[in-house]
């Protein structure tokens, strides 16, 4: 499993079970919109901060804690592999 | 959290201790009657470099880190008995240095930091509306583009600075069918073309902070004065809430210790039935009790601005730090109050001032109700 692959998975389990606990996991894909459709509130955007910080142990700005950043999965994992790089 | 207060640190704190004690509390009992602001009070503060505390050189400020910027204005809190003036301050520095300097351009932190941090421009925040308040995302006021302006309607209200300011950070939707995500923020001077202010509000405490209603008829913004990205306002508005929350009552705190200072004080002067009052354990209890909510409020604030120091965000510790504080200092002044007894509901001996000061803190910048959802949220509930 590559980098990328193993954060949308853990990615996508959190985001299951915390925002959408019942639903398909196969409705769920890397692009599905999720701050949009409201699937992601302004509550649910700090908590899934929060989590990629304390799980992947990166900073994130206050200003990529936005729809362009969290929007879909492929972005949140966008933004996870752009921070972990800069920590390496 | 692991850190000591360094020799410098403590001297800055000690120096605006002296400052605060003897620049900042002349006339204040009358000044609150009135509701009066002190522009000569914020002009020293300004000087002193309070302003500009969290700003960097680059910019006109001091550059100080969290931790350093929160134990200044503790010791601010402790010294200036002028709630009203540092809540000024706070929101000057939380709501628009701030946010500026997380999502401003560099034209505009240059254009605008260098004179909010001398004190020679006032910044205010625009987010409450009559029908938006705990439900902040919901508002009304309207911004539309058009060619090189942004064209805002609609009003704002319990604006602090609002009818001092002279630039306002204000949150308007591009878009209401978007939501929380057509949101904007913009930097509006207060000589910008359809820029109202309203009538000044009366307030219960912090009276000499002001605050009004603002009113935007077709009012012209440059794009230029754009804060952020189209739709980026929430993201703003978190950040300039996150940092209010970790900072804004860090005066609070010092005016805690302030309470119980001279609460010690008057229960070991104080001489009923033949001995000093402090001696009768119903008084002594309410005294560590006191001593307890300081204690923990210092505990909350300095372990928020050490994560902060840390680069962290700090949703949970700000929340939980705001609640703490500003439930712990109503306490604090309802104590104070029923030691002093008869003479603590008197207006001269200005303790009851302090209670109505107090008050405010379990609404402003989120309720105590909001922060309380927040946590539990946080928490995973």
């Amino acid at each position: 499993m590559t980098d990328q692959s193993a954060t949308m998975a853990v990615v996508k389990a959190y985001i299951l079970e915390e925002f959408l606990p019942g639903e398909d996991p196969a409705l769920l894909t890397p692009t599905t919109p999720m701050v949009s459709t409201g699937i992601l509130d302004s509550l649910a955007m700090l908590k899934l901060v929060a989590f990629l910080e304390r799980e992947f142990d990166i900073p994130i700005k206050a200003h990529e804690a936005d729809e362009e950043h969290l929007n879909t999965l492929e972005a949140i994992c966008e933004l996870v592999a752009s921070k972990r790089s800069l920590v390496r | 959290m692991d850190f000591a207060w360094s020799d410098e640190q403590m001297q800055m704190r000690e120096a605006v201790k002296s400052f605060a004690g003897d620049e900042l509390n002349a006339d204040l009992r009358a000044r609150d009657k009135r509701g009066e602001f002190s522009r000569e009070c914020w002009n020293k503060c300004a000087r002193f470099g309070i302003h500009g505390l969290p700003v960097p050189a680059d910019y006109g400020g001091m550059g100080a880190d969290p931790l350093t910027t929160v134990g200044v204005l503790e010791s601010l809190g402790y010294a200036c008995k002028d709630n009203g003036l540092v809540f000024s301050i706070n929101a000057h520095m939380w709501t628009v240095e701030a946010p500026l300097l997380e999502f401003g351009s560099e034209q505009q932190k240059r254009k605008y930091l260098p004179d909010l941090c001398s004190g020679a421009l006032i910044g205010g925040n625009a987010m409450s509306e009559p029908g938006s308040g705990s439900d902040a995302y919901s508002l009304r006021t309207t911004a539309e583009r058009r060619g090189d302006r942004y064209v805002l309607n609609g009003s704002k209200t319990f604006v602090s600075n609002g009818n001092v300011a002279d630039v306002v950070v204000v949150y308007a939707t591009l878009d209401r069918s978007a939501g929380a995500n057509g949101i904007c923020g913009f930097l509006v001077e207060r000589k910008y073309p359809g820029f109202q202010v309203g009538r000044p509000l009366e307030k219960m405490g912090l009276r000499t902070s002001p605050m009004a209603e603002l009113f935007f008829d077709d009012c012209e913004v440059p794009v230029e004065n754009r804060l952020g990205r189209e739709g980026g306002g929430q993201s703003l508005f978190t950040h300039s809430m996150n940092w209010e929350r970790a900072c804004i009552l860090s005066n609070a705190v010092g005016a805690m210790q302030r309470l119980l200072d001279m609460s010690i004080r008057y229960a070991r002067e104080r001489k009923q039935f033949g001995q000093s009052i402090g001696k009768f354990q119903l008084v002594s209890s309410k005294i560590v009790d006191m001593k307890m909510r300081v204690d923990q409020a210092q505990a909350a604030l300095y372990r928020t601005a050490w994560l902060q120091t840390k680069g962290r965000n700090v949703y949970l510790e700000a929340a939980l730090a705001k609640l703490t504080i500003s439930e712990n200092w109503v306490r604090c002044a309802e104590d104070a109050i029923q030691i002093h007894g008869g003479y603590g509901y008197m207006v001269e001996s200005e303790v009851e001032r302090e209670l109505r000061d107090a008050l405010g803190s379990r609404i402003y910048s989120g309720t105590s109700e909001i922060q309380r959802v927040l946590v539990a949220s946080l928490l995973g509930l």
